[in-house]
């Protein structure tokens, strides 16, 4: 799930902001490490879902229940929904809610689609287990739903998933990383918020390739919770306890950025060697004007992915129960095909035509 | 003890935290005594330390603004908005920027005439507010590109060693202790603070100078805004947001107190120093970063139940 540091719940959570970073705190149990037998969880998500009762014929008025929208990727992941359903005739609405980090008001907003009728619910998870009982009225009156932030949930509330596979990316982006190390070297992590499927897949990843890998040596994990200020603030610490750094895992483009630009102050840069991280515009752009480090995506489309499985279920037609968007790797020779040099970079790199992409 | 005693502690106690601290840090890394690394820390400082030194203002009245993380959020991504990546539009933006974040703070000013006595619940409402105005003004996303030349500039190191934007904050406090310290206005806010109603009784301009108070901080709000761009660039709507907490905990270690009279800019700046270095000491040594949390609480517990100790009897 790509959640970035406003994870935090805000008014409830006031007392806890006054500690600061707090998000390991706050992180919703949804997203703590549901740690992965992969075996078990490639078996779920593989499993056929019988979508026969949730046949109907259209217009349809698709329901969006965010958890929250104030994060570039789920603002790109939304314009993905609203794409695809413009070029589907039989759609007439979409109806988004935001419940701004609180999950009370998720279930709120999930009731309310409900109560409107909505044909089919896609939503984005701040607490998945606390909005599990609102999903599952959903199931129970003929509103199929479909997880659409990143993740993947087996549950009866969620009738599928279109996500993205945490291990897979990091295993993709740590493979590259060793191959770009030349297989030897002092590299640190840094990872999204500590306990996060993310940070735990992500970790894990690494840690399964550097065991093909002898001569590099991880000299710490960090938790940098999508933030590039605080993987900036991290980084620099850091490099005062090691004189010796060669390379950084940071599969997040947001919190390369903080990574580099300390690396850089340091003047220690030259030589690093950064993996690649995501398609995030800001990282993009670097990637253009350094050629090295690359990406492995973590595609927004995801929200493209999510309408097209639910108009096949409205549509009776069988589906997987977690249909993984495959992340893609991007050479730094082709990062320039990407990258929007004249856009901001708290953006992703996309195919969304312009007319739906977000301002900028 | 006696009071004057403990009055000169009370007054220059985070001083000596911040001097004992620093030699624990010292000893336990190098680190601390090189140059650049210090350099770093002010800058990593700057942008709660330079809001917080205006909230200080408003702390010393007896009132409190939680609404400046929601100030630094907002301004710095209007900011970047403004600069649309072109070196010729710094200027225009960033004054825009302050005048908009001395607007809220104005805003903040007239609740608080119209309403007294309830700060702290008026600015979490309009924390809350320019929260939600800064979603929809950006939609999301931290609209807006931060031109070439600007975190340069801010981020250059004088010497090879002291970065501006640290530099800055030290020519803020300077200038606003000297204001608390010299001019009518800033005696007349101790005297606002000490008591409201005998300052009214007494002719002093209560009502402006509350006002003036909020304008300042939301001002250097926006200033805190545009030093968090110029630190690390803005990757989030809601960059700002906690800071207002850290500002809180570092002007109370820095011995102002919630319910007026007392403080100091200098005191502020050293609060919040103490805050960072122990953040850093954290994190040098390799604990936790929750280890910070913990270390945090405990400093701001230690120092406030400090503070009250020196200052009973009085």
């Amino acid at each position: 799930m790509r959640n970035e540091p406003s994870r935090r719940t805000f008014v409830g959570g006031s007392l806890a902001l006054a500690l600061g970073g707090t998000s390991t705190l706050l992180t919703p149990l949804a997203a703590r490490a549901q740690t992965t037998d992969r075996a078990a969880q490639k078996k779920q998500m593989a499993e056929t879902v019988d979508t026969a009762k949730f046949k109907k014929a259209g217009p349809y008025t698709i329901g969006v229940a965010a958890g929250y929208m104030s994060n570039s990727w789920v603002v790109f992941c939304l314009q993905h929904i609203r794409w695809e359903a413009s070029q589907h005739k039989d759609v007439k609405d979409v109806i988004v809610t935001d419940a701004s980090f609180n999950p009370g008001k998720q279930v709120a907003d999930i009731e309310d689609l409900i109560s409107k009728n909505v044909s089919l619910i896609i939503y984005w998870p701040v607490d998945e287990k606390a909005i599990q009982p609102a999903l599952e009225k959903a199931v129970a009156k003929g509103i199929p739903t479909i997880n659409a932030g990143g993740g993947f949930t087996y549950s009866n509330g969620t009738v599928s998933n279109a996500f993205i596979d945490q291990y897979a990316l990091g295993e993709m982006v740590a493979q590259h990383f060793a191959a770009d190390l030349g297989g030897k070297g002092k590299v640190f992590a840094m990872l999204p918020i500590a306990g996060t499927t993310a940070a735990v897949d992500q970790l894990a990843a690494l840690k399964d390739v550097l065991a093909k890998h002898k001569g590099i040596e991880l000299l710490s994990a960090e938790h940098g919770d999508w933030n590039r200020a605080k993987a900036k603030q991290i980084t620099e610490n850091l490099l005062q306890r090691y004189p010796k750094i060669d390379g950084v895992y940071s599969p997040a483009g947001q919190m390369s950025m903080g990574v580099v630009e300390a690396f850089e102050e340091a003047g220690r840069a030259k030589n690093l060697v950064m993996s690649p991280g995501d398609e995030y515009n800001g990282w993009m752009k670097w990637v253009v004007k350094n050629k090295k480090g690359g990406a492995v995506t973590f595609p927004t489309r995801a929200g493209q992915e999510a309408t097209k499985l639910g108009l096949r279920i409205l549509a009776g037609q069988p589906v997987p129960r977690g249909l993984v968007i495959p992340s893609q790797y991007i050479a730094p020779a082709e990062a320039a095909k990407y990258a929007e040099m004249d856009k901001p970079d708290d953006w992703w790199a996309s195919n969304l035509p312009a007319n739906f992409k977000p301002k900028a | 003890m006696g009071a004057t005693v403990r009055d000169v502690l009370g007054r220059w106690a985070i001083v000596l935290v911040f001097a004992l601290l620093y030699g624990v840090a010292v000893l336990l890394s190098d680190a601390f005594l090189e140059p650049v690394y210090v350099g770093n820390i002010l800058r990593q400082a700057a942008p709660v330390g330079i809001a917080a030194i205006g909230t200080t203002l408003v702390m010393i009245l007896g009132a409190v603004d939680l609404s400046i993380g929601a100030i630094i959020s907002f301004s710095a991504v209007f900011c970047a908005v403004m600069m649309q990546g072109e070196a010729g539009n710094i200027g225009i933006a960033v004054a825009a920027t302050l005048v908009v974040a001395a607007a809220f703070g104005a805003i903040n000013g007239a609740l608080n005439l119209a309403s007294p006595g309830s700060s702290f619940i008026l600015t979490l409402g309009s924390a809350l507010a320019l929260y939600g105005l800064t979603q929809l003004y950006s939609g999301g996303t931290a609209r807006g590109i931060v031109s070439p030349g600007f975190r340069e500039f801010f981020n250059h190191r004088l010497g090879d060693v002291l970065p501006v934007l640290a530099l800055a904050m030290l020519a803020i406090a300077a200038v606003m202790e000297i204001v608390l310290r010299t001019t009518r206005f800033g005696r007349q806010i101790y005297l606002i603070g000490s008591n409201r109603e005998a300052a009214r009784l007494s002719g002093l301009p209560v009502a402006a100078v509350t006002f003036a108070c909020y304008v300042v901080s939301g001002l250097f709000a926006g200033l805190g805004g545009i030093a968090v761009l110029a630190r690390s660039g803005v990757s989030s709507t809601f960059v700002g947001r906690g800071f207002e907490f850290d500002a809180l905990a570092a002007i109370v270690l820095g011995g102002t107190v919630f319910r007026g009279g007392r403080g100091t800019v200098v005191g502020t700046v050293a609060g919040t120093l103490v805050l960072f270095i122990a953040f850093n000491l954290v994190n040098i040594l390799g604990f936790n970063y929750n280890l910070q949390l913990v270390l945090k609480g405990t400093i701001i517990i230690v120092a406030s139940a400090g503070y009250a100790w020196l200052g009973r009897d009085r």
